[in-house]
């Protein structure tokens, strides 16, 4: 993966939580690899995928606690359970972030985006697409720390 | 004054209806794909449709081509992540009278929705409806 490729979704995510969960975040070193937060089942990701002229999927992973502050911020509400509310939250968080970092290729025609899933637990591999590399973004914030996982390529 | 918010999130959906109500629209349907949005736009009259592009069973765009393919007039104003250029003029084209790109604040889609509808009769508007 390109270093050139991180920033779209760099940015992209800063200006979301900025702008609709007035959550300002920090970002850490970049990683590779995966480096989840728990061993115990305690972690969300929210995964979307991207294809056509560029490629690659978006995968936010969420300590409990992150994604509960996250999704409390969001539905103005107080969650204390992960439930359809909280696992929708963060699958629009997936949306959005997919969604405007294609865009900042502006490619023609620009390429589709999956439907966001969300996995809970954390004793699992992303394999996809082939031979893809794959890079972590950590975040800190006030909402708790995170980590996007990212593979993209343009064809 | 009555809207219709057709998003496949319902996270979306309430901050949506949560941004209408500060410009006094609290009349509102909801709809999770672009078939309800279709049945639900054969059903009832509508003064805002707001819509969002990726969605199962129905994308956005098909719902939009749907709705004015059978005559339907009623502004709409596609509230979505999909901000490149063709994304736009394709909506344009389609009959789209407004675009919002995600993220968004309420004020962003106070702003459209005040451009496109007489808000002074939103006022007074109480009940909610669901389709």
């Amino acid at each position: 993966m390109k270093p050139e490729y991180i920033n779209p979704f760099v940015e992209s995510i800063s200006q979301i939580f900025d702008m609709m969960l007035h959550t300002r975040l920090q970002r850490q070193p970049l990683r590779a690899g995966p480096t989840r937060f728990s061993r115990n089942g305690q972690t969300l990701t929210s995964i979307i995928g991207i294809s056509g002229e560029a490629s690659g999927v978006i995968a936010l992973c969420f300590p409990r606690q992150t994604a509960l502050n996250l999704a409390s911020r969001f539905l103005s509400t107080e969650l204390k359970e992960v439930d359809g509310q909280v696992t929708d939250a963060l699958a629009e968080l997936a949306n959005m972030v997919g969604g405007s970092a294609k865009a900042k290729f502006e490619l023609d025609p620009p390429p589709q985006l999956s439907l966001p899933t969300v996995v809970e637990g954390c004793d699992y591999k992303m394999r996809y697409p082939t031979r893809s590399v794959w890079v972590e973004v950590p975040f800190t914030s006030d909402a708790g720390p995170f980590v996007m996982e990212l593979t993209f390529s343009k064809s | 004054m009555k809207a219709l918010i057709v998003d496949d999130s319902m996270t979306i959906r309430r901050i949506v209806a949560k941004a209408l109500a500060n410009v006094g629209i609290t009349e509102y349907a909801e709809a999770a794909n672009g078939l309800e949005a279709v049945k639900a736009a054969q059903n009832d009259q509508f003064d805002v449709i707001l819509l969002d592009w990726n969605m199962p069973q129905m994308t956005g765009i098909e719902t939009l081509r749907s709705l004015r393919a059978a005559g339907n007039k009623t502004p709409v104003i596609m509230v979505t992540t999909e901000a490149e250029k063709a994304r736009v003029v394709d909506a344009i084209r389609s009959g789209v009278n407004d675009y919002l790109i995600k993220p968004f604040t309420p004020e962003h889609l106070a702003e459209k929705i005040k451009r496109l509808v007489p808000l002074s009769e939103a006022s007074g508007q109480k009940s909610e409806a669901r389709a």
